[in-house]
């Protein structure tokens, strides 16, 4: 775990008069996977938006790299890969069309066939970008935001549309590349998949930071915001969360019979 | 200069897979001089004229493909890129959307000429159209009439965040100057208050210059339409790149 390679100080963003991120601090170690949780509207795309320079924040200080992302996006982007959470391409363009396409963006770009192959889509090159089912689309996706061989991954809902087994391979390739010294920032609403990868969690609610720190750090939390017996010591960090953020009410069965 | 050109590869690939933008690049004018030269042949448009029906036609033909691409295969690209956040996806690189945008308006531009050039060579082969003006004065005007309605579109696509307004926008306005403006029927049969509307449609700016330039007239003889096309691109253009400025792009 060494030198930050994200630093977030007090950023804040507004769309009109809803704050959708209120004096969130965090930073990325190399080499070290950062998980944002959160419920949904809770300021988490927005917030590594604004890490990917996507978004000018209304204030606070971003630096990735060394370099403020809005300012020198170009330079940033050589050195970062993002997925982001909804993304569409063009409805007719193939798979290696669109790798040979990004591929083109980078100086140094990755072997897209030996990804392609990496991610079981080799047998889809000549498809239809469009006609790829959602999980397809997902691993395409993935696959394009490692052309520029980042240092650093922004990846927003990256298993969300993938079956289990799919899930658990990606678990494993990520974690081989933090291994390698890449750092990620992942936004995720699977609690098993960030106990699995992540080293550090991020927590936003209603646009608020409420925790940042180690999972350790992150389960004490919770256990010292839940009513002792309420909770176990063998409960996973999805029990933990479950039991910490407030239970949203289900639809009744009177309602719609 | 050579990632421009690959983007643009890519570019031209999806452009040639547009049925629609190809067919009225392309083919459809080739088919209108076809039909109309069928009909009307190449007898001088009055008697002693040194222009034939098509040597006049052709020019406002080509006004005709640069109008396909510039009010439709153009924007409809830029809006459909737009509104699912393709562009978005391009930012997040360091390449980011501008140079995406500017690879789309190359193959447009490229794919105007070919339209223009398969036009000329087909009144030439069918009709002995001949092209009485100096080739600087006829691609000056191309390049102006490409210009002008090039930034027509894009400021539609500027002013609108629908893509299906823009759409409605973009075949509004086209239809509207491809009948009016001279651009398929001569403006010779309008009557007076048609010909009133018609001069207020810039692409009727662009049906004259370009027939002044190809039946030989210089710049003097056509300050208006030069000053009138060069005017609304800087406004139109100028409009549409504050609106895009201040667009939330994510």
């Amino acid at each position: 775990m060494e030198e930050a390679v994200v630093e977030v100080e007090n950023l804040n963003l507004a769309y009109r008069s809803i704050r959708a991120v209120q004096d969130v601090s965090f930073s990325v170690r190399e080499g070290e996977i950062l998980a944002v949780i959160g419920s949904n509207g809770s300021g988490k795309t927005s917030t590594v938006e604004c890490v990917e320079g996507l978004r000018k924040p209304d204030s606070g200080r971003i630096i990735v790299f060394g370099k403020d992302p809005w300012k020198c996006r170009r330079e940033v982007y050589k050195k970062i890969g993002v997925q982001l959470q909804e993304t569409e391409y063009p409805s007719k363009i193939k798979v290696e069309e669109l790798c040979g396409l990004f591929a083109s963006f980078y100086d140094r770009p990755a072997d897209w066939k030996l990804l392609l192959a990496q991610m079981d889509l080799e047998h889809k090159r000549k498809r239809w970008v469009s006609k790829l089912s959602g999980g397809e689309k997902q691993r395409l996706s993935v696959l394009l935001s490692m052309m520029g061989r980042p240092k650093l991954m922004v990846l927003d809902e990256l298993t969300t549309g993938l079956d289990p087994e799919v899930r658990r391979n990606m678990w494993r390739s990520f974690a081989d590349i933090r291994d390698s010294g890449v750092s990620m920032i992942m936004v995720s609403h699977y609690l098993d998949e960030v106990e699995a990868l992540a080293d550090r969690i991020l927590f936003l609610d209603k646009g608020k930071q409420q925790f940042f720190g180690s999972k350790q750090a992150f389960r004490d939390y919770a256990k010292s915001r839940i009513a002792r017996e309420e909770w176990k010591e063998s409960d996973s960090l999805e029990e933990l969360y479950l039991k910490l953020v407030p239970r949203q009410q289900g639809i009744s069965m009177e309602t719609i019979l | 200069m050579k990632r421009f050109a690959v983007i643009c590869k890519y570019e031209l690939i999806l452009f040639l897979r547009d049925f629609f933008g190809v067919f009225f690049t392309l083919v459809f004018p080739t088919l209108m001089i076809m039909i109309f030269g069928g009909i009307y042949g190449n007898d001088p448009v009055y008697p002693g004229a040194d222009a034939g029906m098509m040597d006049v036609s052709v020019p406002a033909y080509a006004v005709m493909v640069i109008g396909v691409t510039g009010l439709m295969s153009f924007p409809l690209t830029l809006s459909a890129c737009k509104e699912k956040k393709i562009y978005k996806r391009y930012d997040a690189t360091p390449v980011g959307k501008r140079m995406i945008m500017q690879a789309q308006i190359m193959v447009n531009f490229i794919m105007t000429l070919l339209g223009i050039a398969i036009l000329l060579i087909a009144g030439r082969l069918l009709y002995g159209v001949k092209i009485a003006g100096g080739a600087g004065m006829v691609f000056f005007s191309l390049l102006l009439s490409v210009a002008m309605l090039f930034s027509m579109g894009f400021l539609f696509t500027a002013v609108t965040d629908d893509a299906k307004v823009t759409n409605a926008l973009c075949y509004v306005f086209y239809f509207v100057m491809l009948f009016l403006s001279g651009a398929t029927i001569p403006d010779m049969l309008f009557s007076g208050a048609v010909k009133t509307v018609s001069k207020c449609l810039p692409m009727t700016y662009a049906v004259d210059l370009l027939q002044g330039a190809f039946a030989g007239d210089g710049f003097s003889a056509h300050g208006v339409e030069v000053t009138v096309l060069a005017l609304l691109t800087v406004l139109f253009a100028g409009i549409g790149a504050v609106c895009y400025r201040k667009k939330d792009w994510a």
